[in-house]
């Protein structure tokens, strides 16, 4: 008996994106962020008296900062729901929700899905593209976290060598990098098909009306909400523009 | 005199204690977050029996750096002096800081009347970034774990598929506008946008050997010419480096 053909070229990606392993990684990364909450309350009202700070201020300062966050909470929940199809809960959950974003996972997973010559989300992009995409971004995520967590006692000793840095390169570069990488993920997206072009245009506007109306009216929440709401409308063009 | 300095020598001690406990315990959180959200891609690439190569995950992952390794470095050191180090371990795990923390953390702080940069004002940064988490993982378990599976489960197949195909210039086009808008710089918005439609439309086209590392070149590219054009752009020093809005 010859075993199953290899699930390699499978393209049911919801199949191994929903595996129990990784709901439960998921569980484990929510779990540790409540842990560390938990201990940095605590180490907070340990300290609190010495700055005249009173329980009332903890508890004014914890309700600020959970009803700020409801809008930006709830922006992020519909961007994460636009990519469950891409990349199913569990990555979404722990990729675009927590840890990373939106612009970097896409981004990521799209380069390397491109290293193995595959698209994401068309009929190339098979269980595997998905796992190394997973992978690339995860570990991609990760370095942000090892760059805190070398740059960060640096910079409280207040590290000559990090403080020595160019201001101005420190504005230009990243602004760079971001816009020039963002660019260029976005433009390969174009020659595709027409309806990508449609997809891309109308996000692309859709994101600049916001980001004009939030100035012009000063309501920050569509500065919030730009991203999600692009989202959905540019996939509602898509949707029309390709006739399904 | 000696009353005040004593106050004083108390501050500055429960103060060193918090500042312990928070980079020990900050940093041991953080790097089981770091473990736990590899772990999952690592058992699918090693077990999940999909036959894939060391080279290609290497590959992958050089790719994604040569495109994000210098924010991965800048990002830690622009928001540092805004958060402290206590908030800086919670920050990176929880993400999404421009658009959530630094607001709820600013809130906060303003109902409370403390200072940003004052120890109060520390203090009221992290629980309110504690708050924000909470609400956080709450909506995203509601709406993202729960509502989005059973949608998930509802979408005609036709939407779904039209939504993956579709995603990435959806998500793109509005993550370019933002980036441009954010980063308030003209010219090297003007350069970046040149450097990539040239590798997009006139490299790839004549080298297709290059798609694999086409976002690393436009990335370099557009980086040394931003740099070599910076000419006398208003000194950025006065204000502190806009913080990329990617994590």
């Amino acid at each position: 008996m010859h075993a199953p053909l290899a699930p390699t070229g499978s393209t049911d990606i919801l199949a191994i994106a929903n595996a129990p392993v990784l709901w439960l990684c998921v569980a484990g990364v929510f779990g540790v962020i409540v842990v560390q909450s938990l201990i940095f309350l605590r180490a907070v009202r340990r300290a609190a008296p010495s700055v005249q700070m009173t329980p009332g201020d903890i508890r004014t300062s914890f309700r600020s900062g959970a009803v700020s966050a409801i809008g930006p909470s709830l922006a992020v929940a519909l961007v994460a729901i636009a990519l469950l199809a891409l990349f199913g809960a569990p990555a979404v959950l722990s990729r675009i929700g927590l840890i990373g974003s939106a612009a970097y996972d896409v981004s990521a997973a799209g380069i390397a899905a491109g290293t193995l010559g595959a698209k994401l989300g068309d009929e190339s992009y098979t269980q595997s593209v998905f796992a190394v995409a997973f992978f690339a971004m995860s570990i991609g995520g990760a370095m942000w976290m090892i760059a805190t967590l070398i740059l960060t006692p640096l910079l409280r000793r207040g590290d000559a060598k990090v403080r020595a840095i160019n201001p101005a390169a420190m504005a230009i570069v990243p602004a760079a990098a971001l816009i020039g990488a963002f660019a260029c993920l976005g433009f390969t997206e174009l020659p595709k098909s027409g309806t990508h072009v449609v997809t891309f245009a109308v996000s692309a506007s859709v994101m600049a009306v916001s980001l004009l109306l939030a100035r012009a009216l000063g309501k920050s929440w569509l500065r919030e909400w730009g991203l999600g709401i692009s989202i959905v409308a540019a996939l509602g063009a898509a949707l029309l523009a390709s006739g399904s | 005199m000696t009353a005040s300095s004593t106050a004083l020598a108390a501050t500055d001690q429960a103060m060193t204690e918090f500042d312990r406990t928070t980079s020990r315990w900050g940093r041991a959180t953080m790097i089981a977050g770091l473990l736990v959200s590899v772990a999952g891609p690592l058992y699918l690439v090693f077990a999940g029996g999909l036959d894939i190569a060391p080279a290609q995950l290497w590959i992958a992952f050089a790719a994604v750096a040569a495109t994000f390794g210098i924010i991965w470095i800048v990002e830690p050191l622009t928001y540092y002096p805004i958060l402290g180090p206590a908030a800086m371990y919670q920050a990176f795990m929880i993400g999404n800081i421009s658009n959530k923390l630094l607001p709820a953390a600013l809130i906060a702080q303003t109902n409370i009347g403390a200072k940003p940069g004052t120890r109060r004002g520390q203090l009221a940064s992290v629980v309110a970034i504690c708050g924000a988490a909470a609400v956080h993982l709450a909506s995203l378990a509601i709406f993202v774990g729960l509502l989005g599976s059973w949608l998930i489960s509802v979408i005609p197949p036709a939407v779904m598929n039209v939504t993956r195909l579709y995603v990435l210039p959806a998500v793109l086009g509005a993550v370019l506008v933002q980036a441009i808008v954010s980063m308030k710089q003209p010219r090297t918005t003007v350069i970046a946008l040149a450097v990539a439609a040239a590798v997009v439309f006139l490299v790839l086209p004549a080298v297709p050997g290059l798609a694999m590392v086409s976002t690393a070149i436009a990335v370099l590219g557009t980086v040394l010419l931003a740099w070599f054009f910076r000419g006398r752009q208003p000194a950025p020093a006065g204000r502190p480096a806009q913080p990329v809005h990617l994590e």
